[in-house]
């Protein structure tokens, strides 16, 4: 039993870098982000509610307690943010490259014309 | 026909190298009418030295990395009316005039469109550190790009492009990973790449601005991160 969950973690784990590694960066795969957090609130809210619900679905799994089932959860979902912060850093990077290249473009036409280059 | 090299521009990123840059730029203009620099947002006196030089200047307002730079000299010299062929030339000193003009003469005759200097082809690499030698080997080895290339150095600053393959280049990777992505980018373009047997003059100083082995391992996770769509 405990291999299911097992499998099943390291699953999503590799689903996750793969999606990112080489997913499209869609509507649909902002809105099923969005969607994925707001289950997990959900879920979470559910946990603290009812607490010993975790464990009996933490059992199915051959899982000791329900605390390391949302732990592992918690890895996995971590993992994900990480790397969706890391490729959004990414993409502000690329804009603010592209800006500071204009720029330098721009005053290096001026800067080199008056140095009797162009 | 060739001799004057008007059609030529020297692409120089530059990044904290007051010591030594002006005296790279004034060799290499000796030769090469047109070097641009690109100090990439230097915070010492790399710019003034440049000024100094008959070289062009453009000035990163921030620092971004050299394979911004690179880009950004790319697009400058694209620009200038004339402009053939590129070369890109580490301003540390590393690199030898000499070896730019036998590649030059391998695009120029229309062998291919991009050359690659090498420091592992012919036997000119006795300067290298052996536990360099030995990182580089392995990269290339671990690098299915560059194998499909058969490149044998996928690491070298020394690089020439023909006007089709500089306007096609995007590199997007502002670090060190530049160099594998220029390799990847070659390898599924149908530019023919070959690669030219370089020295690289391994000085006190270039060792001591030289990439750090341990930068290998943030260049593989850049890498293997990037998104491999198309942008």
């Amino acid at each position: 039993m405990k291999i299911i969950i097992q499998g099943l973690l390291l699953a999503a784990v590799g689903g996750i870098m793969i999606m990112f590694v080489r997913g499209q960066h869609g509507v649909r795969m902002q809105a099923s982000k969005r969607l994925a957090f707001f289950a997990f609130l959900v879920l979470n809210a559910y946990a603290v509610i009812r607490p010993d619900d975790t464990s009996t679905v933490a059992h199915w799994f051959g899982i000791g307690r329900g605390v390391d089932l949302l732990l592992y959860v918690l890895i996995v979902t971590f993992v994900f943010v990480v790397i969706n912060f890391y490729l959004r850093l990414r993409e502000g990077e690329q804009r603010v490259t592209e800006l500071a290249r204009a720029v330098a473009l721009r005053d290096a036409e001026l800067l080199n014309r008056d140095r009797g280059l162009l | 026909m060739a001799s004057d090299n008007q059609d030529v521009w020297i692409i120089m990123p530059v990044f904290d190298e007051e010591k030594v840059v002006a005296g790279v730029v004034e060799h290499v203009l000796a030769t090469f009418t047109h070097v641009v620099c690109v100090d990439d947002g230097s915070t010492d006196a790399s710019a003034q030295e440049i000024l100094g030089t008959g070289a062009h200047l453009v000035r990163h307002p921030i620092n971004m990395g050299q394979g911004a730079a690179l880009q950004t000299g790319l697009r400058y010299a694209l620009d200038r009316p004339g402009a053939q062929f590129f070369v890109t030339f580490d301003a540390d000193g590393q690199h030898r005039v000499e070896d730019v003009a036998a590649m030059l003469e391998v695009v120029r005759a229309g062998a291919a469109d991009v050359v690659l200097g090498s420091r592992f082809l012919g036997q000119r690499s006795e300067t290298m550190p052996w536990l360099k030698r030995a990182v580089l080997r392995t990269v290339v080895a671990l690098s299915p790009t560059a194998r499909r290339l058969k490149l044998t150095d996928a690491h070298n600053g020394l690089r020439v492009f023909n006007r089709a393959a500089a306007g096609g280049l995007r590199i997007t990777q502002n670090g060190m990973a530049h160099a594998s992505e220029i390799a990847a980018v070659l390898a599924r373009s149908p530019w023919r790449v070959t690669e030219c047997p370089v020295t690289v003059l391994y000085t006190d100083y270039s060792r001591s601005k030289g990439q750090s082995l341990i930068n290998g391992i943030n260049i593989l996770f850049e890498v293997s991160l990037a998104r491999r769509g198309k942008r």
